[in-house]
């Protein structure tokens, strides 16, 4: 993705956005509602018309891939017609690309719906219809795969499933997915990689471990002698405040539990308790999207 | 670009035979165009119906040019093949296979048109077997043949271009309840409106009703074009309706 921008109206869904997704891994797309993840995956394949910017696969656009279905998979929602099966649907997909009809069968089997392909897909529950989709992103065997919101309105088993089948499409087979999510909790266990957006801006990307780096951790000390010890640390970049609910502790930030252990010694500091606490990922998630939510509702209102 | 345009128009084909509404739209104008051929076969000659009695060469043309009574049909059939996309929201799955989304319209339109011609040879059929069979069973029954004849396949003919210019309609209005509100409010109260008011009646022939009933031309009626001549305004109108249509779908952002 290059320099993609568009606006609806007043709305600008997606502002200079650019990022590169890495093959034969999972890229998590994360960002609250309204960030423009769904805009911006559109826009990469094909079916929004970007105000400028380019989105490329291997530098090819998606509309000049010889053979799109064999290349890039999506999943963007669940679409089928209810009165149709969901075996006819996949086999009008597998008619319309050069397929073999054959390959509905095979998908509906890998994402386990094989008994159920023959009955109408309006009869079918939620997490039926998204692995429906999924089956239709598997038709043509693509080696990328791009999932837009995939575990909405899934039940935790579906969800649970969905994590494995993407580690084992993304580990085991090796294709390159992108998922886009508005809750971490979806993509930690899975992704290898983030992409964060707000407000259609890019807020971040990096390995996860490097999303964790980048939450400061603090140090819980407790000690009879408190506010000597409280003197003593306080200081350059050091924070020192009371832990709430115990009055013989304090939290520091900027310092390691090292550091904090050596000076206590060196002053004869007697100490109860020295621990480090890291705050988790979904600290640093809500930290680096918090107030673009509030921008995005703005300008949202602002249009209206 | 053959062999893939050929894979798209089967597509079509699997996508309109494995729903089950092709089958109530046939069911739908076999009965319209059949109860017509014998409501007017029933009444040909009763001087209170003013229909020409059975054994006129004016009967034989009416009669055979009641088969185009389905065309509401075929435009409907052409509307549904283009906006149950949208309505499904198939139109993403449908464009993710095929970016060239001009191609997907073009096959939209040419399995529309095979699919008119289907449902065209069926209608002429039934609105024939009623017209000869009732007209036999009350003592005579016209001749297929000569401008008989020639009224029937026009017919046959408009019912396909309808069918095309329904695709067109459905591709450039995407919603497919508003699409056949607007068609039949179109076909049932626009054009029967412009046809009687005098004001407007010169521009009726202009129209697609005007071309249609040319095609089908019996002898008393309003001022019309020659019947190759509406045959040719039709097809006009369904070009002109794909050429927008596909002009639209290929533009518009699929959200
Ligand atoms: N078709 C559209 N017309 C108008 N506004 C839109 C349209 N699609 C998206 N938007 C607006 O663009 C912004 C981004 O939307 P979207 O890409 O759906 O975000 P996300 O998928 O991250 O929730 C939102 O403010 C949304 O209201
Ligand atoms: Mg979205």
């Amino acid at each position: 993705m290059h320099g993609l921008t568009k606006t609806f109206g007043k709305v600008r869904a997606v502002d200079d956005l650019s990022f590169t997704v890495e093959p034969g891994q999972v890229t998590g797309f994360l960002g609250p509602n309204g960030a423009g993840k769904t805009t911006t995956l559109r826009m990469a394949l094909g079916l929004i018309t970007p105000d400028t910017g380019t989105a490329t696969f291997n530098g090819v656009r998606y509309a000049g891939l010889p053979a799109p279905m064999r290349q890039v998979g999506a999943v963007l929602e669940t679409a089928f017609h209810p009165a149709r099966s969901g075996r006819d649907h996949l086999r009008v997909y597998c008619r319309a690309t050069g397929l073999p009809v054959g390959r509905a069968d095979e998908v509906l089997d890998q994402v386990g719906l094989g008994p159920a392909g023959r009955r109408r897909a309006g009869g079918y529950s939620l997490g039926m219809r998204q692995r429906l989709g999924l089956a239709t992103a598997l038709l043509g065997d693509p080696s990328v795969l791009v999932l837009d919101e995939p575990a909405n309105g899934l039940d935790p088993e579906g969800i649970q499933w969905l994590r494995g089948f993407l580690r084992h499409l993304a580990h085991d087979q090796g294709r390159t997915v992108l998922v886009s999510s508005h809750l971490l909790s979806e993509v930690e266990q899975t992704a290898d990689r983030v992409v964060i957006v707000g407000a259609g801006r890019l807020v971040r990307q990096g390995s996860l471990a490097e999303l964790r780096a980048g939450s400061a951790g603090s140090v819980l000390v407790r000690s009879p002698q408190v506010a000597a010890l409280a003197d003593l640390l306080r200081g350059d970049g050091t924070r020192v405040e009371l832990t709430d609910g115990a009055p013989d502790g304090v939290t520091v930030s900027g310092l390691t539990t090292d550091e904090v252990g050596r000076r206590a010694f060196a002053a004869g500091i007697e100490l109860h308790e020295l621990r480090s606490h890291t705050s988790g990922l979904e600290e640093v998630y809500f930290r680096l999207t918090a107030g673009q939510e509030q921008y995005a509702a703005r300008t949202e209102q602002g249009a209206a | 670009m053959g062999t893939v345009l050929t894979r798209l128009v089967r597509a079509e084909w699997a996508k309109l035979f494995s729903t089950r509404v092709w089958i109530g739209l046939l069911v739908g104008a076999c009965v319209l165009s059949g109860a017509f051929a014998a409501l007017f076969t029933a009444f040909a000659g009763n001087p209170d119906s003013g229909l020409p009695p059975l054994d006129s060469p004016e009967y034989g043309q009416l009669a055979f040019s009641l088969a185009t009574n389905a065309t509401v049909i075929s435009v409907v059939l052409g509307i549904i093949g283009i906006t149950q996309e949208y309505r499904h929201r198939t139109a993403t799955p449908t464009f993710l296979a095929t970016p060239q989304r001009g191609r997907v319209v073009i096959a939209k339109l040419l399995a529309y048109a095979v699919a008119g011609i289907g449902l065209a040879v069926v209608v002429c059929a039934v609105t024939t077997a009623v017209v000869l069979l009732y007209g036999n069973a009350r003592g005579n029954a016209p001749d297929l043949s000569g401008d008989n004849l020639r009224v029937l396949a026009f017919a046959g003919l408009a019912l396909v271009i309808y069918t095309v210019i329904g695709v067109g309609l459905g591709a450039l209005l995407k919603n497919q309840v508003g699409a056949i509100v607007a068609a039949l409010v179109y076909l049932f109260v626009v054009e029967p409106l412009l046809r009687s008011v005098p004001a407007t009646a010169g521009a009726y022939k202009w129209l697609p009703g005007g071309a249609l009933e040319a095609m089908t031309a019996t002898f008393q009626g309003p001022d019309l074009l020659e019947q190759w001549q509406g045959a040719l305004l039709l097809l006009g109108y369904g070009l002109a309706a794909a050429f927008l249509g596909t002009l639209l779908a290929v533009r518009r952002d699929v959200v």
